[in-house]
Order: C-alpha cells, then structure tokens, then sequence
C-alpha cells in the first residue's frame, strides 16, 4: 500500500497528467526558467568576453609579457625516441630507421638550397640584432642561414643512415627557443658538452660534436618570435657516438654551457640540460 | 495490577515487628536491589561511531571511498597514477574523523554536565525488621518490609500505608501537583495515584509520620514503571537531521546526474572505459562539499554554547535547532510555569479582596498595610502558624529561604516576614500556651497565645482553617478594625469572595480571634486542648488568605512571544482544572477575552451541551474526559482549540497528547496532498510523570534545578535556571541558526562550481587543468572556512519571533531553489571569474587561448620538452607545469576573490546588504583571513614545492575583481526584486 503510494508520487513527479507538470513544473514554468536561464547564460557569455577581449588587447603580438618561467632554456634532442629513450640494433633496419626519417624530416628545412632561398648570411660569432626604431617596428626581420651541411656527417646527406646501421648513431640536440634570449656575453657563443652519468662513464666513449665544438653561434640569436621572424632557423649541434659499449644502456647527459645563462633549477631536468638513455643491441 | 489495595489483614504483631531478617534477605535475592534499572546507556563506541558514521558523513565517506577505488584503478592500470586521488581519500577521511571527534567529544562535554547533576547521595531507610528499627540502605529495602517515614524523608519503596500522624507527601514529581497530599491508611480511590494510602518511591514526605508496608519496589515501583515505559520509547530523528538527509539527497542527485553525463559524453569523445570511470568517480568527489560537516558542526556547536549561556543546555547537537522549528510547546505547569512554592496571592478583609505581591522578587504591586484589620490578620497568620524558617539563612532574601513546615504555612510565614517583619519576634512576644492542631474533621488550627500587652492580661484566641468552618465559629467581623455583628450582608460578601479566590484556583484559609474574656479565662488558666475546656465559638472573623503556586515572572511574557512566534502553547499538567486554568490565565496560555465551553455556557447561563465547541477557542480537558475520547476526536480538539489546557493527565496521557499534537498538520497545509510531517512538539516538564512525553516529544526540555534524574535522562535539552523564558531563546536561537545554516550552505555550495567546471573543460576541450585537487582543498577546507563559520554569527534579517514556525515539508534548509542560485547563477559566475584568470596567465606567458584547445595530450607529456606556445617560443614540461601551477593558484585567488562578494551576498536572504549592515564582525575578520592565508599559500617560499602553489603577479589578484562585483551588483538586483515583488516570479524561482 505504503509503496504504491510511493510509486505513484514518483510517476506523479515525472508526469503529472492532472497538473499537466513535467518533473514538478508546467510548461510554461519550464519555458520561462529556460528562457531565464539562456538570456543569463548569454548575457555571462557576452561579459567573458568583453573581459577576454579587454585582456587580449593588453598583449603585444610580438612578445608576451612574463618570460620569467623561460630564463634558462629547455634543450631536446632528436629523435627524441619512446620518452626519451633510444634503442635499436643496427642489424635490424626496422628498428632505426623511423629515428633515421624522424633525422630526415626535422632536417629537411635546412636543406641548404631553402636556407638560401629564404635567410641571410650573417656575419658569424655576434647577435644579429635588428632593432626597431621606437614605435616603427623593423618587421619582417630576417634570419641567419643555418645550412644543414654544417652538420657534416651527421647531416644525412652523405650516411643516409645518420651512422644508426654503424652503430655510431648521431643524436641532434637543439636549444629551446626562447624570445629575446642573448645566450653568451663577451662574443663567447654557447657550446653543448655531453657525457655519461657516472656509473656510465666508461661506456660512452668517443664523441664528435658538429658543428666544431658543439657551439651555437651567436648569429642566430635574439630570436624575435614566430610574427616577426618567420623564417627563423633554429642552429642545431650534433653528436656522434664513435664507440659506444654495446648492449648497455648509456645514459647521456648534455648541458649548455654559457656565461649568460643561469642553471637551471634541480626540479627541471631539460633547463639547460637534456638526459636521455641510449641503448644498441646487437 | 498494582497492588495497592492490599488490605492489611495482617495481625498486630507483624505490623510491629516487620519481617524477619531471613525472610528479607530472600526477598531481596527474588526481587533484586530497591532501585530503578538505569536505561541501557549507549556504549561510548557506539556513540563515537555514530558521529562517525551519522548523517552527513556517510556522504564524505562515500566520497573517500570512490576515490580510493578510483586510485586502485589507476594504480592497476597506470605505471605512474597521479596521487591526486589517494591524497583526496586521505583528506576527506582525515576530515571525517575530525570532525566526528569534536562532536563526540562537544557532546560528551555535554553529558559530563549532564552526570553532576545525578544526586550521588545513597539513600537511607528506616526499617522495622524482627521488632527492631533499622536503618539500612535503601536498595536493601524489600516487598513486604515495614517502613517508617518521617517529614523530610524520601519515600524509600511504594509504601501502602497503615498508619499515619498528619503524614504528608509531595507528589508533584510524580503527578505534578503542587499540594502535598495527607496519606491515611484508608483506601479512598480506585486509581493507585489518587487513593491516599499508598505513598509513592522517590516522591518527599513533607511532614507527619507514617508507618507503611512496602508493596512493590525498584522496577515494580509506579516510579520505575514510568522510567521503563520512558526507556522503552524511541525518540525520531531530529529535524535538522531529516533536513541534511534531503540535502544529501539533492547533493547526490547533482553529483550522479553531472557524474553520469559527463562519463556518457567522455565515452563519446573516445576515453577509454577506464578513464571514463575515473573521471565519472573525479565528477562526483568534486561534488561532495568537503568542508560542510566541519562549517555544520562547528555552526551547531557555536549556537549550543550560545544557548548554554543563555541557560539552555543542549545534549545533543542537532537539537540546538529543533526548538526553532517547533510549531507546538507541551508544558507542563509546576516548576515550569509556576515558582512551585506556594505563595499567598490574596486576602480579603475590611470585606475587600487584597492582592498580595507574587512575583520572584518582589516587585509587584502591594496592598494597602496601614489597616487595623491587616495587623490583626498578619497577626492571626504569624501566631497561628508552625512553620518557621529553617536555621541560618538570614542573609538569604526571604523567599528563597528553606522553611520547616506545611507549604500552605510557609506561604504565610514569608507572606507575614515579608511585610510585618520578624514573624520569630511576634510568637516570642505572643507566647503560646495551647495549641489543636489541623486534623480532617474539624479543618481547623487553633492557638492561644499570651498578648503582647504585658496589663492585658487576657489571651488571645487565634484560629485558621477551611473558610466555611471558621465563618460558622464567627458572630462578629472585624472591619476596619472595629468589631460588627456578622449579618447577612457580610456573610454573602464573604460568600462571593471566598467564591472569586476559590475560582482564581486558589487555596482559600479563613483567619478568625478572639480576645478570651479575662474573667472567664484569668492569667494561668489551664487550657486543655484534649478534652476543649475552652470556647470556640462566637470568634470575631478577620479575614480570608488564598494562595497559590505562582507563575514565574517571566513566563506570561515568555507565552506572549512563542504565540507571536506561532507557537501554540499546551498546558499538560496533572493538577487540577480550576488551578490549572488559572494559572493558564495568569500566565496568558488561555488568553484574556478567550473562553472555554463552560466560560461561555455560564455567560449565556445555558447548559454546557448547547454551547457550539467551535465558539470556544479555549479549553480545559480533564485527564478522565481524555480517556474516552476516539484519536479523531483528540485531532479535533487539537486542531479546533487554539489555548488548550489538560488537567489531571496520567504519563501516558501525557504521552497521547504529545503524539495526537505530533500528527496535527497546520491549516495551511492540509491542502497539499504529500504531506508525511506533522508539527514539530516540545515537550518542558520536570517530574518523572513528564519523562515518556520529553522522550516522545521531538525536543524534550527537562528543568535543571527542580527536574529529576528520569526527566533529564529523557530530555534533549534542559534549562538549568529551571525558567520556561530560556525555551524563547532557544526558539530564537533556533531559528537564527536554520536560517543561518542555509546561508552558510548556499556559500559553501556556491565554490563547487567552480572547482568542478575545470575539471569538466579539462575532459571535454582538452585545456590544461586550470584548477587542481590540491587547490580545491585549500578552498574548501581553508579559505571558505572561516567566512562559512561566520555566517553562524549573523543577526536575523527580520524578528524571526514574529513569524510563523517553518512547516518542514515545505521550508527546507536546502531546496531546489538554493541549488539553483548557488550552482546555476552564483556558481557560474565564479566559474567565469575563475576562467578568466587562468586564460589571462596562460595568455601573458605565451599561450593565447586559440591554441590551448586539444593542447593536453602534449601539455601533460613528460618526454616534451619542446612545445611551442602562441610566439614559437618553446616551452620544457616542467616550465609549463610551473605555469600551469601558477594557473591553479590564480584560479584558487580568484575564487577567494569571488567569494568576498558571495559571503557578503549570503548575509541576507531578502534585505538589501545596505539594510543588514556589516556589523558581523566575525565575517569582516574572515574575509581578512581568507584574503591573508590565499596570500599566504601563493607567497610563502616553500609552497611551491609543498603544494605546488606559486607567487602570482599583483595584477592577477584583480582578474576575477569584475565578476566579484558582477555577483555582487546581480543579487542586489535580485533581491531588490523579491522585495518589490513579493510573491513574484523572482522570489518563486529565487528565494531560498
């Protein structure tokens, strides 16, 4: 008795077909608390994004406001591999040679011909600074050539394989780029050094650095954002492994070394720094 | 069936010489020790599990224990699961067990005031065992024991007694009457209550001596029949317990109908099973109002102390509000309305009716004392009189001494004290040499005292007793202070007076004396009040003195207010009708102008059975009438009689009315067809014959002074200054608190839209999360803490004692309509506020809004350290993850920023902020507090680290400033609108 009263209440509150109220309101009482709600909804909408809009305008298009977060760049290598880890076995092609297209494809806008199509030759070891004049913005800048032959071996044009089937692969490693960045003082241009964690050390071996020494030329910086340089040529450095021990895992560290660039923090492990484990089976 | 009309065949020498010790201690081995059973007490785990386990927290636990499920599912299927889950479990139980300590240990607090007031005293009793007295502990007493009771004693057993010296005892605990009654070995009654040869266990003999056989004893006893019957009642859950019951209900429906929607519409976006489930489970955590046990416990808690400050002792948290919703008062008279001391209110002489001064401390109105007639009144009263006052209270103001003697004497003894001065000072210089003292057949006291002329050598002859009896002893009068022949005239005079006081409920005494001729009676005349060798006749007739137990001063205005309050009085008492209704009168329960059918059958000077019951708003019930009534005719009378009285009630008759007044549905709800609650009872009494209504009743109010053990045992809630004024602001508090509550709920609830939007677009868009679990903790359990507390403290928006009791099937705490302000408008605009923010530090860092859409799937990978932002700079993860961080802090300042503007929007429901004022000075500090510890959290070096909440630039405090202003400026809108609209669309859609 009790539980048909109960279920009837609730069949009531869905439909109540002697009040005509659906779920404990009348048509018109849905419409209008609808209709109140979309005209709230629309009006709230309308207040976003005028604020939206408002904040939008306080932007500059070249440069955003905070780059605190960006004082030392992040580094990265390519490939990157499976979270960061490089493993293959040169006997086995399937196994390096998506790295190899990976090297191809990231190292196809530097083909040299495109680079002197579209950049400058700069005047190499200073910034290629091109201010603007007070308000007149010196827009389109322009950017250095960085030529992809400048990474000799390691450049895919002659070893198609980027060493991978040798077993003395080469790994690219760039630096973030980040807006305004002037990464030496003195004309001392930055330079990339790796080597292995310490229970490693021994299992690395001989490195190549392209180009010479590992440097990041100082023409290639400031960077001055995608808007206003869109042809900017990020420099690259490459390693080659010469004589890696086989079957171990290697674990590698890279860092940039700068005077102007502050180290980064200890929570951060790619500021200023990239790690990454690479591994040839054979 | 109750012994009592043993008849006591039993030979002389038994009654002599009592039970043998064997047989005594057999007895008491068959019937176990003389003492009540004590109600099964909850064991104290129980009651920790109970706060545990109670009401709001199972929603919290749930709560806990989907988050722990969801972190076993991510942990089994993910290598690295984000603890996010496993800390919210830990958080959420942490929050519990805290929370359900400090009520336990708020209430134990509670019932240790509750232990002091047990009376740990051992009784003792005087026994006549093998022919020789005995006193022994009084558990030891057994069925069958002979026992001698003195004045001053407490009645150790149900004693049938079988012989008497002017024994009287004092059953007001037991029945409520305020008189002691006389015990004589006669059987007068049928009823066990009203036949004068039983004396009742734990009840006080006021004064004689009395010798009785015990009948039952313990459990057995008409006393412990009462506490078992009291025990034995379940008591319901508490309003406020039914109104968080709904509320976790609607809480649950959003959370089930967000969660199962969302999980749909993951599914559709192509999440896999699993992290569907988890994001259903994530939806319907964030829901769960984390900090509201906390805010409601420590609201309760507040206003408990606020009560007992103000007298009102609440045992059990959930009743602090009960009183403000109760619609129905049950009160019981003695202790409660009345002072319960009997206190001369009349006297009549010089043939003028006099009106003494009742009130507590003396500050009514007093009568004329210059006349003749009064000294000689005073002086009849003062001599003809044996109480006295008991030894060393001069210091104490006269009324509140202990007196030694009848109660009726002792009114007369301070009455004489009060304004003729020492009454010790009278009788010493008055000597008395003979005395009859009161016995039932000739209702009279007599006394001959020396005078105070130290030539006159005459006596004086000073009598009081029953009014009709002196009246015949009486020829002459004495009028203003000149003796007359007693005619006609003054007789009906006296007649009509005796009448008046008499109908006032009154104990009417007539005073009369005489001046014994010196002649007749010379100096050392030898008065045998034996074998009288004295007249008593021919007396000269001074006065007439009523008394009364009077009401408490406070109390007619204490009635005054719970009926402005909507609150309908009930007097349940079980003393008699004429004295009840005159102390209902007194006291405003029956108001002036309002009659009951009798009043008016002897207006219109028509039998009673013509008078139409509707005409009468009044009525006085007499507990045998109740008897026979059908349930529907009780309903009737209930619902027809705005001022009722019941008179003669027995506990269970107690116990029936309650429950008649607890189905009664007020008027303007019998239309509605759901209704399932009837009114809301409080129940105040103090003796034992109350203790089956306190616990039926849905707040039970127990005197704290005057009430006994059973009673308090019973009771929710107990007045320690035994004054039915404190049950007006326990109403009032109450109330404050119910509407207070909604207030702190609607600001509470209000922030979980903006901790569950995030989430939600995090899902749906793919945006970075703008608004972590961690943050949403610091929200709920941190800066919303204080300012939700301090809505607690806020003063009533109108005089909540001039409107209607709420009725509870219509007046929810929480309603749809507070779900709707809170989640749909409120809500949304914090959202907003809170998006804003978050979009303008993604924006100023480099991530314009345009690209952060499907951005998540690389934001949250570890291995990419090179994403691109809006400018083509790139960005390392960790560099993003502090960025993000630095969102989730924004977004949580923006909601603390946001809610400034909703506490000061919750401080009314319906005025204007203007009109409220900002005088809560407890909310002022906590928006300090909350604006302090959000700084707190974002600057303090380490934080970073500890909670992952970074400093934020000063401009991002001001983002979400225009929404705060937004919330602001729209519920002033709003309710500008309610109140130019009463009853409008608005205040139907809006007000909660």
């Amino acid at each position: 008795m009790a539980k048909d009263a109960e279920k009837s209440t609730w069949k009531d509150f869905i439909w109540n077909p002697r009040t005509r109220e659906f779920c404990g309101r009348t048509a018109s009482s849905w419409g209008l608390i609808l209709l109140f709600y979309l005209v709230f909804y629309i009006f709230l909408a309308g207040m976003f994004c005028l604020t939206m809009y408002v904040m939008l305008q306080t932007l500059d298009d070249h440069k955003p406001t905070w780059q605190d977060r960006l004082g030392t760049p992040g580094m990265m290598i390519r490939p990157r591999g499976e979270s960061m880890e490089i493993i293959y076995n040169p006997q086995m092609t399937e196994s390096w040679d998506m790295y190899a297209k990976t090297l191809d494809n990231f190292l196809s806008p530097y083909n040299n011909s495109l680079q002197a199509e579209k950049n400058d030759e700069c005047k190499p070891d200073q910034y290629f600074v091109q201010a603007d004049s007070g308000d007149v913005k010196n827009n389109p800048k322009r950017s250095c050539q960085f030529n992809r032959t400048l990474l000799e071996v390691c450049s895919g044009l002659e070893d198609r394989t980027y060493g991978y089937v040798d077993g003395k692969p080469c790994i690219i490693i760039k630096l973030n780029r980040v807006i305004g960045m002037l990464p030496g003082t003195d004309g001392q241009a930055p330079f990339v050094t790796c080597g292995a964690k310490k229970e490693d050390s021994e299992k690395i071996g001989e490195l190549a650095y392209y180009p010479k020494n590992g440097t990041f030329n100082l023409m290639y910086y400031p960077y001055y954002g995608k808007k206003a340089q869109v042809n900017y040529s990020q420099p690259l450095v490459a390693i080659k492994f010469l004589n890696i021990t086989l079957n171990e895992d290697v674990n590698i560290e890279c860092r940039i070394i700068s005077n102007s660039i502050p180290p980064g923090s200890e929570r951060d492990k790619f500021a200023g720094k990239v790690s990454f484990k690479l591994r040839i089976n054979t | 069936k109750y012994p009592y009309r043993v008849t006591c065949f039993l030979s002389h020498f038994y009654i002599f010489c009592g039970l043998t010790n064997a047989k005594a201690a057999e007895y008491l081995i068959r019937d176990g020790p003389n003492c009540l059973t004590p109600p099964p007490t909850t064991p104290e785990w129980v009651k920790f599990c109970r706060q545990l386990f109670g009401g709001f927290s199972i929603l919290l636990w749930t709560g806990a224990i989907l988050c722990f499920l969801a972190y076993a599912i991510q942990a089994a299927t993910e290598d690295e699961p984000a603890g996010d889950n496993l800390y919210l479990g830990i958080v959420l139980s942490v929050v519990v067990i805290v929370t359900g300590c400090f009520s336990y240990f708020q209430e134990a607090k509670s019932s240790k005031i509750m232990e002091s007031f047990k009376n740990m005293v051992p009784q003792q009793a005087l026994v006549i065992r093998e022919g020789e007295k005995m006193t022994i502990n009084a558990e030891e007493v057994v069925a069958g024991d002979l026992v001698e009771v003195k004045g001053g004693d407490r009645i150790p057993a149900d004693l049938r007694v079988v012989s008497a010296h002017g024994c009287k005892v004092d059953n007001s605990s037991l029945t409520g009457e305020s008189e002691p009654q006389s015990r004589s070995p006669d059987c007068t009654h049928d009823n066990p209550l009203e036949t004068r040869n039983v004396a009742f266990f734990s009840t006080n003999c006021v004064e004689g001596t009395a010798r009785g056989i015990v009948v039952c004893t313990g459990d057995r006893t008409v006393m412990g029949r009462i506490a078992t019957l009291t025990s034995g009642l379940e008591s319901g859950k508490t309003p406020i317990a039914k109104e968080i019951e709904h509320f976790i209900h609607l809480i649950t429906g959003v959370a089930v109908f967000l969660g199962i929607t969302f999980f749909i519409l993951a599914v559709f976006l192509g999440y896999s099973w699993l992290e569907a489930v988890i994001f259903l489970i994530g939806i319907i955590v964030a829901n769960v109002p984390e900090g509201l046990l906390a805010t409601v416990t420590v609201c309760l808690t507040l206003t408990a102390k606020r009560m007992a400050k103000k007298n009102c002792l609440v045992k059990n948290l959930e009743a602090v509000e009960t009183l403000g919703s109760t619609s129905t008062i049950c009160s019981d008279k003695t202790g409660t309305l009345t002072q319960n001391r009997m206190t001369v209110a009349h006297m009549w002489f010089d043939n003028q009716i006099h009106e003494a001064d009742t009130t507590e401390d003396q500050s009514g109105a007093s009568f004329d004392k210059t006349s003749i007639t009064w000294g000689a009144l005073a002086r009849v009263a003062a001599l003809c009189n044996r109480a006295v006052f008991k030894a060393g209270q001069d210091q104490l103001p006269i009324l509140k001494r202990d007196t030694a003697g009848d109660a009726s004497e002792s009114a007369l003894l301070k009455c004489i004290e009060l304004s003729c001065g020492s009454v010790k000072q009278i009788r010493e210089k008055n000597k008395k040499v003979a005395e009859i003292p009161f016995n039932s057949t000739n209702k009279y006291q007599l006394s001959v005292h020396e005078t105070e002329d130290p030539n006159d050598n005459r006596y004086l002859l000073v009598m009081k007793g029953a009014p009709e009896r002196i009246l015949d002893r009486c020829s002459t009068i004495i009028i203003q202070g000149k003796e007359q022949p007693m005619d006609e005239e003054m007789k009906e005079s006296f007649q009509n007076a005796y009448m008046e006081l008499g109908g006032l409920g009154e104990r009417v005494l007539g005073f009369c004396h005489l001046l014994m001729p010196e002649d007749q009676y010379p100096k050392g005349f030898a008065f045998d009040c034996d074998d009288v060798n004295f007249t008593t006749e021919n007396l000269c007739f001074v006065g007439l003195m009523s008394m009364i137990d009077p009401p408490r001063a406070a109390v007619p205005d204490a009635v005054g207010k719970c009926r402005s309050a909507g609150i309908k009085v009930i007097m349940v008492t079980g003393d008699h009708p004429i004295t009840a209704k005159a102390i209902a009168k007194g006291v405003g329960i029956i108001s002036e102008g309002n009659e009951t059918v009798e009043d008016i059958a002897s207006r219109l000077n028509i039998p009673v059975s013509q008078v139409n019951p509707r005409d009468a708003k009044a009525c006085v019930i007499h507990g045998t009438d109740l008897k026979d009534l059908s349930q529907d005719q009780m309903d009737d009378i209930l619902r027809n009689h705005t001022e009722i009285v019941f008179a003669r009630t027995s506990p269970q008759q107690k116990l029936i009315i309650v429950e008649g007044c607890q189905r009664l549905v007020s008027h303007t709800d019998t239309h509605t067809l759901t209704h399932t609650h009837g009114a809301i009872v409080a129940v105040t009494g103090d003796g034992v014959n109350d203790s089956p209504a306190l616990k039926k009743a849905d707040i039970g109010v127990a005197m704290g002074i005057s009430g006994s053990d059973v009673s308090k045992q019973a009771a929710d809630m107990i007045l320690l200054d035994d004054n039915f004024a404190s049950i007006v602001t326990g109403v009032e508090e109450g109330r404050l608190i119910f509407d207070n509550l909604k207030k702190s709920i609607a600001y509470t609830l209000t922030s979980n839209i903006p901790e569950i939007t995030p989430f939600l677009l995090f899902i749906i868009v793919n945006i970075p999360l703008p608004l972590g679990t961690i943050t949403i903790l610091c929200i709920d359990l941190g800066t919303d803490m204080v300012p939700a507390i301090s809505l607690a403290y806020e003063a009533a928006e109108s005089d909540i004692m001039k409107r209607q009791p709420r009725n509870p099937t219509r007046d929810k705490l929480v309603n749809e309509r507070l779900i709707s302000i809170a989640y749909g408008q409120i809500g949304m605009i914090q959202a907003l506020g809170g998006f804003f923010s978050y979009f303008v530090i993604l924006a100023e860092n480099g991530f314009l809004p345009s690209i952060l859409v499907g951005i998540r799937l690389n934001w949250d990978d570890r291995s990419c350290n090179d994403l691109e932002d809006s400018y083509g700079q790139q960005w390392t993860y960790e560099q993003r993850k502090i960025v993000e961080f630095t969102c989730h802090t924004a977004f949580f300042v923006s909601i603390v920023v946001v809610q400034w503007a909703d506490v000061i929007i919750c401080k009314t429901r319906r005025n204007s902020v203007f009109q409220q004022g900002m005088k809560n000075k407890i909310l002022i500090f906590g928006l300090f507090e909350e604006t302090a510890l959000a700084a707190f959290l974002s600057y303090t070096p380490g934080m970073d680290v500890a909670l992952r909440m970074f400093p934020l630039k000063p401009s991002w405090w001001f983002c979400a400033v225009p929404y705060s202003v937004l919330i602001f400026v729209y519920d002033e809108i709003r309710k500008l609108l309610i109140r130019r609209n009463p009853g409008g669309w608005v205040e139907r859609e809006t007000y909660y």
